[in-house]
């Protein structure tokens, strides 16, 4: 797919020049897409909010060195899922040093002050399965993790992805297989140090 | 995991497998081990997906483009020369500062050119001999004893340090 010569490089173009209309309707119609992305990683419309903000800024000073590989929607995609996880890495440190602050007595009487039963089990599953998903993804390159979700949770054939990226059918096909490959072993590792733990 | 699964593994995912590769999963515990961890993986990553009511809802928040803006302004860096140029004051400072520059540019380089033409034209008095009016010995270049009349170019050096002692 050329790339180069499409409406879309044409937008690309004006916003290169900093052209604030082009840069406009480059936001309005990414937007939407860059929300979604973020809610479905993060599950919480606040941050995304703040991601997405800081997404479209990255877009803006980075445009220039945007050199039409790849479609811009994928060139987008790949800026807001680091952004996601680089949210979650500062929020895992920040989580971490509130952790170290929280005392063996203040974590007992929490204890007591929840309630017994779980409220909803199924709203847990989903969590300890984004947070497994989250963990598994952090263990391969910012690169595999966009092609995998591309193709698992966008739901785009590995024609379309090649189409998308400018790399051939066959290279997307085997980096496909190393990343699934890496997050079996992850999973393996993952479950043996959980193994460990209990 | 066997090459036939590899090279068919995004099919075998999908659930779209051929014959060959259905018999060779039912008797390779290997692939079909790692061919099942991939699918549940595949299953997992599921959980990532927006649900389409969501979608709707992020749709229509307004003013999203101006808070990119003010986001973006905030993180341009600060450069000395905005100030100059954002204000009137600056911008006046500015345009004195470039003529003041310019000016002063001017005036070195005829200062320069004038300080030339004077040493090249007394330099050039000095080569020509005595100064018309003036009697002074030590301005004589043709010094008396050189052979064949041709000056000595000892005798013209000694010539000019006592025209500069002078």
């Amino acid at each position: 797919m050329d790339h180069k010569n499409s409406e879309e490089a044409a937008l690309v173009r004006r916003v290169q020049a900093r052209d604030e209309l082009a840069f406009r309707e480059l936001v309005e119609r990414h937007q939407s897409k860059v929300f979604s992305i973020i809610y479905g990683i993060l599950r919480n419309h606040n941050d995304a909010e703040d991601i997405a903000q800081q997404v479209f800024a990255k877009v803006y000073f980075s445009i220039r060195n945007f050199d039409f590989r790849s479609s811009l929607l994928t060139w987008i995609y790949k800026i807001t899922v680091n952004e996601c996880y680089d949210y979650l890495r500062k929020k895992r440190v920040r989580k971490l040093v509130y952790e170290s602050d929280f005392s063996q007595e203040d974590a007992q009487r929490m204890e007591a002050s929840e309630p017994a039963v779980d409220q909803s089990v199924a709203a847990d599953t989903s969590l300890a399965q984004r947070d497994l998903v989250a963990k598994l993804l952090e263990k391969v390159s910012p690169e595999d993790r966009n092609l995998i979700l591309l193709k698992e949770v966008e739901g785009h054939s590995v024609e379309e992805l090649a189409a998308m990226t400018g790399l051939n059918e066959n290279t997307i096909k085997v980096k496909l297989f190393r990343t699934r490959q890496k997050l079996l072993k992850a999973a393996q590792r993952l479950g043996r140090v959980r193994a460990t733990l209990k | 995991m066997h090459r036939l699964i590899r090279d068919h593994l995004e099919e075998v995912i999908a659930g779209l497998q051929s014959a060959p590769v259905e018999k060779h999963l039912s008797e390779c515990d290997e692939c079909r081990d790692e061919v099942t961890g991939m699918r549940e993986h595949a299953a997992l990553l599921q959980v990532l997906r927006t649900p389409p009511a969501v979608e709707v809802s992020i749709e229509q928040r307004p003013g999203f483009y101006a808070r990119v803006m003010d986001r973006i302004e905030a993180q341009t860096p600060a450069s000395i020369w905005r100030g100059f140029f954002e204000s009137a004051f600056g911008r006046r400072i500015a345009i004195a500062s470039l003529a003041l520059a310019v000016l002063f540019g001017v005036y070195m380089v005829t200062s320069e050119q004038t300080d030339q033409i004077v040493t090249a034209t007394q330099t050039n008095q000095v080569l020509a001999g005595p100064i018309p009016g003036e009697d002074e010995p030590g301005l004589v270049l043709a010094p008396a004893g050189t052979p064949g009349g041709q000056p000595d170019d000892d005798a013209v050096l000694a010539n000019l340090v006592t025209y500069q002692e002078q």
